[in-house]
């Protein structure tokens, strides 16, 4: 099976980026989020994300109009039935979720693949709600899609070695490297990078070090792009905080057990980038309204 | 014989049908019976073929989801009755393909066999955006023609004949030998195809004390040095990005620029090729175009973005007409070909305005009345010719192919 049209059920951030990056690979895309006004949304977030990857030579004019031609929204999910793969991005609901299985499940060909996009919620448990588990896996993009080269293939207990290859395959094609993961919470990505934010902040919580300078040991000793407390506030620190209480209740492990000071942050209103405040301080534009770059006394 | 010519790009695969022997080469008249292509493979695809014999053109759009499918199209397109130019594929005697690389293996075009296809493969690393859908084009053309000999031609061999000066960069050795990283140089059917004209056109052909420069000037822009029919330095170098100033590329630039602007920019390997392939060059200087038609209307409007471009684009031309020059020892003739070189007079003058003292002259009249022709431009009696010679690669291709099936020497 090769994969020539892609449907994508939601159309936020997530579903977005998929978009592009599959019409940038030149597949079809049909995308289709809750309502008219969502579709219409998506298609103007996909217009901006394009214009500023222009803006930063990502690609030129002439790309930007080859991958808008190849992405369609359509009303009903019934539509997506003339994809070959579809690809769920809806918000973390185990119950919208497998609603929208089900939907896709009556209406596409039986031998199109399912995938879902879930970061915490079980593979296994939406393919079960549907009448082909075999052909269901995950596919965890990760933010920015276009731009991070890595997808997590998912494998539920029940997902078939033959669709596990598709993905991998459809993967390929995507330009970005899969790798194997069997369902588990936090699959890898997310569960080896929490506990090291965690730790950052138990860190700066015990008076060991200035959040600054936890960032720059990390930063210049490891050759990292950012330290860790740059990379919570990014992520979001409610975001960080309802991951780790995830992996924690999940487990049961206390290695999970998520950092108070995260806790009194969040409860402080201080999430990070988006609130202008998190371990650092930002600018309206999301900038750092300090170097952190420079020398970690300056 | 009947030659397919086929250029396979990502996309898109242009093809032509040329009717060639021996001679017809000799009295030149080999012309195409049939110029088309198939745009956009992989989706809604637009084919649309011209046929000069009959002065129409055939035009439709339909699903074409790879290579194979747009070779069987091409096909389908030509035999038809009303296109009048192929009553069957197995008319065809030979397939020229254009290959980009070929390497430091290849020297001159070669019939396909499992070797050379593993060779011209093994160039994927240098050459990642173009051998493939070259490899893609034979094997589609090899399934659909089965009976008929496949040759390659490659833009890199006619630059094969430099020396190592010329072609090494100033790196550690090892970084040649480990990975190849030398000056190979494009554009090379063009290249030699016009600098074979030229020679004809000052009644020099087969003269080995022959100096001569070739400037091809397209979207993509190179300018070869050539001595007696053989490069002897030419201005791309590892890839097509190296050298003149062009529609999207920058050209010729110091490195640790790029570098500088990666980490000011916190750009990606990715994005800093994009920057330097399609958003600089005419278009990112200009701030208006890559196209030099457009250019020279918004300079005479007035716009000073746009005469800076057309001034660095010259400037840079100039440098390198000088440059080969000196390693040629002299000159005695200049050829400009490809869109711009066959068609801006403008270019051509602004491009050579100051060499006199080299022996390079322009006459105004002559220069503005060659508009995609062969003519000299050089006034009577100038020390070095200067014509416009329109380049034909896909006639060369046909022709080193029908020479290759036919056991004949290649020129």
């Amino acid at each position: 099976m090769s994969v020539r049209c892609v449907g994508i059920v939601g159309g936020g951030t997530m579903g977005q980026g998929i978009a592009i990056a599959c019409a940038a690979a030149g597949l079809d895309v049909l995308l289709r989020d809750r309502d008219e006004a969502g579709n219409v949304r998506a298609l103007e977030g996909i217009g901006e994300t394009l214009d500023q990857d222009i803006a930063k030579w990502r690609r030129t004019t002439g790309e930007r109009k080859a991958i808008l031609a190849r992405i369609r929204t359509v009303a009903a999910i019934e539509a997506l039935e003339a994809a070959q793969l579809v690809v769920e991005a809806v918000s973390e609901d185990l119950e919208l979720k497998t609603g929208i299985f089900q939907q896709l499940d009556a209406c596409c060909p039986p031998n199109d693949i399912l995938a879902t996009n879930a970061s915490a919620l079980s593979v296994t448990e939406i393919a079960a709600r549907t009448m082909r588990p075999d052909r269901v896996v995950g596919l965890h993009f990760l933010h920015p899609v276009p731009v991070v080269p890595l997808v997590e293939v998912v494998r539920g207990l029940r997902t078939s070695d033959e669709t596990f290859a598709h993905a991998m395959e459809f993967v390929r094609v995507l330009g970005k490297t899969g790798i194997e993961v069997f369902e588990s919470p936090g699959y890898v990505t997310t569960r080896v990078i929490l506990p090291f934010l965690n730790e950052a902040a138990h860190v700066v919580m015990e008076g060991v070090a200035s959040a600054k300078d936890v960032d720059a040991s990390v930063r210049l000793g490891f050759g990292l792009p950012f330290g860790p407390l740059t990379l919570a506030d990014r992520m979001g620190l409610d975001q960080l905080l309802r991951w780790m209480q995830h992996l924690f209740h999940e487990t049961g492990e206390a290695r999970y057990r998520p950092c108070p000071l995260i806790r009194k942050m969040v409860r402080a209103g201080h999430l990070g980038v988006k609130s202008g405040r998190g371990f650092f301080e930002y600018d309206a534009d999301g900038l750092p309204r300090h170097d952190l770059k420079a020398g970690a006394r300056s | 014989m009947k030659v397919l010519v086929l250029n396979c790009g990502s996309s898109s695969l242009k093809f032509q049908l040329i009717e060639t022997d021996e001679q017809k080469i000799a009295r030149d008249e080999d012309v195409a019976l049939a110029r088309g292509i198939v745009d956009n493979i992989g989706s809604e695809a637009v084919l649309k073929v011209d046929l000069p014999s009959r002065g129409t053109t055939l035009r439709e759009t339909a699903e074409v989801l790879d290579h194979k499918a747009a070779v069987s199209r091409a096909l389908e397109l030509l035999t038809r009755p009303e296109a009048g130019v192929l009553a069957d594929p197995a008319e065809i005697g030979a397939v020229g393909h254009r290959v980009v690389h070929g390497g430091e293996r290849f020297h001159a075009s070669v019939l396909i066999d499992d070797e050379v296809l593993r060779a011209i493969e093994s160039c994927f690393d240098i050459a990642p955006l173009h051998n493939p859908p070259n490899v893609k084009g034979y094997r589609a053309a090899r399934e659909a023609l089965p009976a008929a000999p496949q040759a390659a031609v490659f833009d890199t061999s006619f630059h094969q004949t430099l020396a190592p000066e010329a072609y090494l960069y100033g790196l550690p050795y090892v970084l040649y030998e480990r990975h190849g990283i030398r000056r190979y140089g494009f554009h090379g059917t063009s290249h030699r195809y016009v600098s074979a004209r030229l020679a004809r056109h000052v009644g020099r052909e087969g003269d080995p004390a022959l100096r001569v420069v070739t400037c091809h000037l397209g979207n993509g822009c190179s300018i070869t040095a050539i001595r007696g029919g053989r490069s002897v330095d030419t201005s791309m170098g590892f890839t097509p990005l190296e050298g003149l100033l062009m529609g999207t590329r920058s050209g010729d630039l110091d490195a640790a620029a790029a570098l500088h602007v990666m980490r000011k920019e916190e750009l990606g390997e990715r994005e800093a090729q994009a920057l330097l392939n399609k958003h600089s060059g005419l278009l990112g200087l200009s701030g208006v175009s890559n196209d030099m038609r457009a250019l020279l209307e918004a300079e005479a409007q007035g716009n000073p973005r746009a005469k800076l471009a057309i001034d660095v684009f010259c400037y840079r031309l100039r440098k390198y007409v000088g440059a080969y020059a000196a390693a040629l020892g002299g000159l005695d003739a200049l050829a400009f070909a490809g869109g711009i070189g066959e068609n801006a007079a403008a270019i051509r003058e602004r491009a050579l305005h100051g060499l006199e003292g080299l022996g390079l002259r322009v006459d105004p009249e002559r220069n503005a009345a060659a508009n995609g022709v062969e003519a000299r431009i050089s006034p009577e009696g100038a020390p070095v010719a200067v014509a416009v010679i329109p380049t034909n690669e896909e006639l060369l291709i046909a022709r080193d192919a029908y020479r290759l099936v036919a056991g004949l020497p290649l020129a």
